[in-house]
């Protein structure tokens, strides 16, 4: 059984009298990425700040590849352990290969500029992280991502059989989140680095991460494969959040959506009703149910986007179970919300044989009066799937009703 | 700028030009114009390279007696302050420390006023207060360090405020010792002021040696310096003994200011500005501000002493009181312009 890149026994540390961390034991195995989760203050930065020989811990064992960091000079120890801290300073007028070069720093001699190999370890380094073109630039002069990979590069030049990351993506745009998780992968599976990665995004952790470690008030709370550890209840417990947490189509990875509470200024005592599908009536609902409106909405799929939006937001709703059709009993629920709603808007879903009542039924209450809105941002030609009956239906309903095509129209119709 | 590049040598290159030349001028203004032929070619004959040239034996005397080691003991001592300014601001990474900050500079001085008003300034052959000005500075130097000290680490900010702390209750001390003072009072403040008047060979050669130590010290420790610039922590992430670096920085630092101060008295500036001059000029990279630091502070001082002693001789200005007012506005104006610079980039 070999040592694991990263071991640690009840370390119990803190600040002077507060303690931050109560009895962590974890462990981060060769060419594993790990995600160190967590809410705000949780002590995710003490956790690496320990791990890295930054902050000896008052009680407990810190092991690096089976070495106590803190019984050896510095300098072992950085040949042992990488960091990328999360903040970088940008106020030294040093150049990208300067910068790079500092990571070999536990291996230079006290003379001498680096040997062939340090040089040729750090212009790697550049090289995996995509900043080797900038080389003789000023590291102030970069952007904010550039600078970011650059002390990526420099952390890489080390050489280094762990790597501990403090939220490598923050202030990253999507392009370089994607190239930094990118070369954090393919460092633990070419080379076979332990990797231990504070994210703040849990999606992103869930995303990029073998194994999730979920601390709270110090404590781990929960640890395993991010679909053991990113549930509704960890969201709920944890950070105290109300969020659905569904697998992600193209990972198959769990996936958090949080949404904002509603809360409604003052309740108008007015009806709207909605007709969706296929998550083109979500927006609407909850622009209505922020303006104070009683929503329904349906008819529905059950398992429709628009369903669980309308769940989430706590709407009254009228569904049929899925790939059925709108039956006689769903018809006669949704028919008087919809003939003594006070608005009416339809929205631009498709439309097939299965809902296609709901334009009849709208078509009708138009016909009588009720106010209604047609959402038209997708024309209804490219949603027709009923061979014509629905794009009729549609037409007739545009003599009855106000077409908007922006949803900011939507809330200018509202006032 | 690259440590190679072309504008950086230009430069280096420009600094060492302006030493010589300050030198020479230097060596040259007084009383007895010495022209700087004469003085190349007497320093070439006394060592032994060339003949000795028609010259009256008071030229002689008045260069190797009281130009050449006046002029000497400027470039040594503002050698000294400049290094040890640039230890300091690498250490606090502030660039307004300079060497009084741990408490060196008053601690000196209380050493040295101690003993002037004890009549013991005529000790170990006119060295006595060089000598309690010295231990004065490295006392309370070590002393500001052990206060910060907890463990093995250091806080640089807790040594900033204990420096701070430390010298206000000193410079209280030294009026108290001041208020016994009699007709000493002069001379006091003469030192309190920096001079380097009448000091001959002995003080170059007893503080000499100590300077160059303490400058071939702090050229060890460019890469350090340049380490600690991204911040303490991400130094030690990097491999460094950052507690071992602070040791040694502010022992040289204590040591190079200490030296100077126990024979130059109290100047001020040259510490402070120089390094921040020339972080301006070559920017913040050790490995290109060293070197322009050791022939910047020389240059500095050599010329500040020059006007001390020319502008109402035969008396003499106090040479704090000069480098001051040539620097501080000089200072004033770069800070000026550089962040004109500044806000016009961004």
């Amino acid at each position: 059984m070999p040592e694991p890149a990263l071991a640690l026994v009840d370390v119990t540390c803190g600040y002077g009298t507060s303690t931050v961390l109560h009895r962590v034991s974890l462990e981060v195995g060769r060419g594993e990425v790990v995600g160190l989760v967590g809410p705000n203050g949780s002590g995710k930065t003490t956790l690496v700040r320990v791990a890295s020989r930054a902050l000896r811990p008052a009680e407990g064992i810190v092991r690096v590849g089976g070495l106590d960091p803190y019984a050896v000079a510095p300098r072992q120890a950085a040949r042992m352990v990488a960091v990328v801290p999360q903040d970088v300073a940008a106020t030294f007028s040093f150049t990208v290969l300067e910068m790079a070069l500092m990571g070999r720093t536990p291996y230079l001699s006290a003379f001498g500029g680096g040997s062939q190999e340090d040089w040729a370890r750090a212009r790697a380094a550049m090289v995996a992280t995509g900043v080797q073109h900038l080389a003789d630039r000023c590291v102030d002069e970069l952007s904010g991502g550039e600078q970011r990979r650059v002390v990526l590069a420099q952390a890489l030049a080390q050489g280094a059989p762990l790597m501990l990351l403090d939220e490598p993506t923050t202030h990253l745009d999507f392009r370089h989140v994607l190239d930094v998780l990118a070369i954090v992968r393919h460092l633990a599976e070419r080379d076979g680095t332990a990797v231990l990665a504070i994210h703040h995004d849990l999606n992103v952790a869930a995303a990029t991460c073998d194994r999730l470690i979920a601390i709270d008030h110090g404590r781990v709370v929960a640890t395993g494969s991010p679909e053991e550890v990113v549930t509704a209840d960890l969201l709920r417990e944890v950070y105290g959040v109300e969020a659905d947490v569904t697998t992600d189509a193209s990972t198959g990875r769990p996936a958090v959506h949080l949404t904002v509470p509603t809360e409604p200024a003052a309740r108008l005592g007015r009806r709207a009703h909605v007709i969706g599908g296929a998550g083109r009536g979500a927006r609407i609902m909850r622009i209505l149910a922020e303006a104070g409106y009683d929503v329904s909405v349906g008819v529905l799929h059950a398992s429709d986007t628009d369903a669980n939006a309308a769940e989430r937001l706590n709407l009254l709703r009228v569904s049929v179970p899925p790939f059925s059709q709108v039956d006689r009993e769903a018809e006669d629920a949704v028919s008087p919300l919809m003939r003594e709603a006070d608005l009416l808007v339809v929205c631009d879903a498709p439309f097939g044989p299965g809902n296609v009542a709901n334009l009849r039924l709208a078509l009708e209450a138009a016909r009588a009066g009720v106010p209604t809105l047609l959402l038209e941002q997708v024309p209804i030609e490219e949603r027709d799937f009923t061979g014509g009956e629905a794009a009729e239906l549609w037409s007739n309903l545009r003599l009855h009703a106000r077409s908007v095509r922006t949803y900011e129209e939507v809330v200018f119709e509202l006032r | 700028m690259r440590p190679g590049g072309r504008r950086y040598r230009t430069v280096i290159a420009v600094l060492a030009i302006l030493l010589v030349a300050s030198v020479l001028v230097a060596v040259a203004a007084g009383s007895v114009g010495i022209s700087p032929l004469t003085t190349v070619r007497l320093v070439a004959w006394k060592f032994g390279l060339a003949d000795r040239p028609y010259v009256p034996v008071s030229t002689e005397v008045i260069l190797f007696q009281l130009r050449l080691p006046r002029v000497i003991l400027a470039v040594i001592v503002g050698l000294a302050l400049a290094i040890a300014g640039t230890l300091f601001q690498g250490l606090f990474r502030n660039p307004l420390a300079d060497p009084a900050i741990v408490g060196v500079s008053s601690g000196a001085a209380l050493g040295a006023i101690a003993v002037i008003v004890a009549g013991g300034g005529a000790l170990f052959g006119g060295l006595g207060v060089s000598l309690a000005a010295f231990v004065g500075g490295m006392v309370t130097a070590t002393f500001v360090y052990r206060l910060a000290r907890v463990g093995p680490a250091v806080n640089v900010a807790t040594l900033l405020l204990a420096g701070i702390a430390v010298a206000a209750v000193i410079s209280a001390v030294m009026s108290l010792v001041m208020s016994f003072a009699g007709e000493e009072i002069r001379s006091i403040y003469f030192w309190l002021l920096g001079g380097l008047s009448a000091r001959g060979w002995s003080a170059v050669e007893v503080v000499g040696p100590l300077i160059l130590l303490g400058s071939a010290g702090a050229v060890l420790l460019i890469r350090d310096l340049n380490l600690v610039s991204l911040g303490e922590e991400r130094a030690a992430q990097l491999g460094m003994d950052v507690d071992r670096f602070k040791w040694q920085a502010v022992a040289l630092g204590a040591l190079l200011a200490g030296a100077a101060v126990s024979v130059a008295g109290v100047i001020g500036f040259v510490g402070l500005m120089t390094p921040h001059v020339m972080r301006l000029v070559v920017g913040a990279d050790h490995r290109r501000l060293l070197p322009a630091v050791l022939l910047a502070g020389p240059v500095f001082l050599v010329l500040a002493d020059l006007v001390a002693r020319v502008v109402i001789a035969p008396q003499e200005l106090p040479l704090g009181a000069v480098t001051a007012l040539v620097g501080g506005p000089f200072f004033l104006y770069l800070l000026r312009r550089e962040r004109g610079r500044a806000s016009s980039r961004a």
